[in-house]
Order: structure tokens, then sequence, then C-alpha cells
């Protein structure tokens, strides 16, 4: 009977003991797991504008390229004085049209 | 992306005026045909077909080998002028379009211009090349990959 007491609680024994291990394993398993997954932050932590803009330049690439020197985030990218400057030399030739033909020489 | 670099500035460079020598053929055939100026069109075409795309591609890969951050690109094409009027002064007095007199320069035996005027006439050519250069050329280059 001593026997038979002594091996049913080394068999207990051992079911612990493997339980024990199993649970280990799990863990370890888990945290190799948590290691090798990058952080997930629920929060934004960075501007999401730059990217949007990358994203719109991607797809100028696909559009025609008059489209893209014309467009209005182009125009609207050209400072005053630039458009001071091209409404100056328009005035210039409206007032002297006779340059027309010296200007087509020189371009 | 890297390879070939001048030889895209060069492309990019001289795609501009390439283009714009459909405006000046058709302006120079109203102004000959329809206003009746005597421009000798086959002379005149010289300049602008044959020297000036190849000159706008050269100073771009000139610009290029300046190393474009340092120096804007529409300060670099409002330079070009001081090399190109001089040439194409001299290629239309050669070709017998361009007489200076006491009063000014007369273009095509027709246009005179003073010589004030020409002073004038060169600050707007500054102007139009800063912008060409600044938004045409710069846009190119950027097509291309340069800038």
């Amino acid at each position: 009977m001593t026997k038979q007491n002594m091996t049913e609680q080394e068999m207990n024994e051992q079911e612990i003991n493997e339980q024990e291990i199993n649970e280990q394993e799990i863990k370890k398993l888990a945290n190799r797991l948590q290691q090798s997954l990058p952080p997930m932050n629920r929060e934004l932590d960075h501007d999401l504008w730059p990217k949007m803009l990358q994203r719109i330049d991607n797809r100028a690439c696909d559009r025609h390229w008059l489209a893209v020197l014309f467009s209005p985030s182009a125009m609207s990218a050209v400072p005053w004085f630039d458009w001071a400057l091209l409404a100056v030399v328009i005035v210039g030739v409206c007032i002297f049209p006779k340059s027309i033909p010296i200007w087509l020489y020189h371009f | 992306m890297n390879s070939h670099r001048y030889l895209r500035a060069y492309m990019a460079g001289s795609a501009v005026p390439t283009m714009m020598l459909l405006v000046v053929l058709t302006g120079f055939l109203i102004a000959r045909y329809v206003f009746q100026v005597p421009i000798p069109v086959e002379r005149a075409i010289v300049f602008p077909m044959a020297l000036v795309p190849n000159i706008f591609g050269a100073w771009n890969i000139f610009y290029l080998w300046l190393h474009p951050r340092h120096f804007p690109i529409g300060f670099h094409g409002a330079i070009l002028p001081f090399v190109l009027a001089p040439l194409g002064l001299e290629l239309a007095s050669c070709l017998g379009f361009l007489a200076a007199t006491s009063g000014g320069l007369v273009w095509f035996h027709e246009l005179a211009i003073p010589y004030s005027m020409m002073a004038v006439g060169f600050c707007f050519g500054l102007i139009v090349y800063y912008l060409v250069w600044k938004y045409l050329v710069g846009f190119f280059n950027g097509v291309l990959g340069i800038a």
C-alpha cells in the first residue's frame, strides 16, 4: 500500500512539475513574442501632414507634366515678387509691342 | 538615376527653348506675313534654333557643375543674357538684319530701337530669363532628378 501511495504521490509530483515546466515555457514564448514585435503606440506620436504631402507628390508623378507645372499648388507656391516681375514684363511688352520680334529672336 | 547627370542637365536646359521655337517661328511668320515686317525668317531663325537651345543646355550643365544648392537657379539663368545678348547682336549684324546707327539699333531694316530702350529691354530680358530658369528649367531639372 505504501508503495502504491508513493507511486501516486510521485505521479502527482511529476504532473505538477510538467505543468510548471509548461507554464514556464509558455511565459518564455510570450516574452520572446513581445520582444520580436515592435511596441504599439495607440496614440499618434507624429504629424501625418508630411506623409500626406508625400502621397500627393507620388500622385503628381502620374499626372501630365503640364498639369503639375500649372497646378494650383504650384501656382500658390510662387511668391508675390515673381508675379510682380511677370506683370512688369507683360505691361512692358504691351506698351512697346514693336519689341516682340526682338524678344522672339533672343529666345 | 545618378548616371548621366550632365546629359540629363543638357536635356532639361535645352527643353524650354526647343519648345519655345514653335512660338518663335509662329511669331516671325505672323510678323512677316500679317504685319509685313521684313524679317528674313531663314536667317533670323538660326540663332533661336541652333544656338539658344544648345547654350541653355550647356548653361544648365554649368549650373550642375557649380553645385546647385549653393546658388539659386533663377539668378544663374539671369546671368545668361550677358552671354546671349552680345552673341545674338553679333550674329544678327553678321547676317545682315541688324544695323547700328547713331540713334540706335535698326532691326530687320525697319524696327528702330534707341539705345536707351535697348538698356531697358536688356533689364526686361534679365527678368524673363530669371523667371524662365527659376520655374521652367528648374521644373525640368526636378523632373529629370537633377535638382
